[in-house]
């Protein structure tokens, strides 16, 4: 077996033409993720009862299985809930109707969501105390603080690690091709199987996930640049 | 179809599951151990600053950083046999397991490299002029002074490399390796019960990484054991 050069180009721009869908299914998660993150990053800090122990359990669960574990489980797991639903209301509604998509984006978004709340409490505790009480002795809320002084300094703080978890995505949405849905690793596969020729097909979407992770880093160290700004000097 | 869920069937495959569990954690310890050794080899080259096998061993650290783990099995179970096929050795009936192993390998001895890098880095110059001062030889202000020092600051991040080299083993299954996950495929394939099935494998996976955080994190408490107080549980 030689390697075919030329189908390597066909391939790669056959799988590029996915790339969009794949670029959604990696922002869209990401971003709900840190909305979620947020949200349980804050409920740890302050140790809210009843919820605190849930959320402990939610961020531990996630960061500890297998991304393919959450996606087949909620793939499976959400027909049977909603199947259940739907018989005890008498709704005329089937599980079968909801696009594989949406199950994979859940998935990646609860992942994501357990990733980033761990980034953010990091970040929120490694901005010296001090900078809250500065807060308050000007008079601001809590929330006032929050927003204003402490979560942008966490935020610029946490970007490489943002960065990782983008990449991560990109990655995992790799995974999505299990339950067959046409991202970048699905196509590849196809176009491998239709040719025969798998070793190309999968070069192809090697370099295009690897330009796209290239870009990711560029643009993200552009931001930390702009960010990090006011941190300039000093050491 | 009935759709109730079957709490004892999760009981029931739990025993089958983990007789492969020795498979996994066998993919696991060996990619760990040669990607260990592989780290070393790739992180010389940068610390040492020799050109071109530098830019190198650069490309190969992007390479393996910028593409799925799915993606790089495929590509070393197809393109390893048609690598040696040049070489007239056929290795297409090898066991899919070892593809499983050399990709890990790959893929762990990129994260090691870097990582080792980074910890050998941040231990102070001044440390090496001190052991030097003293009399010690290169080889011996390295592996007295330099090593212990930079162990210490890497063994958080190989942890995590560890943790999550542990979940990606989860896929060696789509290469048609026999492991938790394959056998939890064949289970499904007899049981036509996914749910359940991917609920025990994840509270396997659940309970492994666990038991392995509270070894791991012993173990960086035992080579903090120098360092003050404050820095060692901070």
């Amino acid at each position: 077996m030689t390697i075919d050069i030329s189908f390597i180009f066909e391939a790669f721009q056959e799988i590029c033409k996915v790339l969009p869908l794949t670029l959604f299914m990696t922002f869209t998660p990401v971003l709900l993720g840190i909305l979620i993150g947020i949200v349980v990053a804050f409920v740890r800090i302050q140790n809210i009862k009843i919820i605190a122990p849930i959320v402990n359990f939610y961020v531990s669960f996630f960061r500890g299985t297998p991304i393919i574990m959450h996606i087949m489980l909620i793939y499976f797991g959400i027909p049977i809930v909603v199947d259940a639903v739907a018989q005890t209301l008498k709704l005329d509604f089937d599980a079968n109707a909801i696009p594989i998509l949406f199950f994979v984006l859940v998935a990646l978004t609860l992942s994501a969501g357990a990733y980033a709340s761990e980034i953010i409490r990091s970040g929120i505790l490694g901005v010296p105390k001090g900078q809250l009480e500065a807060a308050y002795a000007v008079g601001l809320t809590f929330s006032q603080a929050m927003r204003r002084f402490i979560l942008p300094q966490a935020f610029s703080q946490s970007i490489p690690n943002f960065t990782n978890v983008f990449i991560g995505f990109l990655h995992a949405t790799s995974l999505a091709f299990f339950v067959s849905i046409k991202e970048l690793t699905g196509v590849a596969n196809i176009v491998a199987s239709v040719n025969l020729k798998f070793l190309e097909a999968f070069i192809a979407v090697g370099l295009i996930y690897w330009g796209v992770s290239a870009v990711i880093e560029l643009i993200a160290h552009r931001i930390e640049k702009r960010v990090t700004a006011y941190s300039k000097g000093g050491i | 179809m009935a759709n109730d869920f079957d709490f004892m069937l999760i009981a029931d495959v739990l025993p089958t599951l983990l007789q492969y569990l020795p498979i996994t954690l066998e993919i696991l310890v060996w990619s760990i151990f040669f990607g260990m050794l592989l780290g070393i080899v790739v992180a010389l080259p940068k610390l040492l600053d020799i050109p071109v096998l530098k830019q190198i061993v650069s490309i190969y650290i992007s390479y393996i950083r910028g593409t799925p783990i799915l993606v790089q099995l495929f590509l070393v179970f197809y393109g390893i046999p048609a690598l040696l096929q040049i070489i007239h050795i056929d290795v297409t009936r090898m066991d899919a397991i070892y593809f499983v192993i050399i990709t890990y390998t790959f893929s762990n001895a990129a994260s090691f490299a870097e990582i080792f890098r980074a910890a050998i880095l941040t231990v102070d110059r001044g440390q090496i002029e001190a052991a030097y001062s003293v009399g010690l030889s290169r080889m011996q202000a390295f592996i007295r002074i330099v090593l212990p020092q930079a162990i210490r600051v890497a063994f958080p991040n190989m942890t995590n490399t560890m943790i999550s080299s542990l979940k990606d083993t989860s896929l060696a299954f789509s290469i048609g390796v026999m492991d938790m996950v394959g056998r939890g495929e064949t289970l499904i394939a007899s049981t036509t019960r996914a749910l359940e099935i991917y609920l025990a494998l994840s509270i396997v996976y659940y309970v492994i990484v666990i038991v392995l955080e509270k070894v791991l994190k012993r173990n960086e408490r035992y080579l903090n054991r120098y360092m003050q107080k404050e820095v060692a549980t901070s």
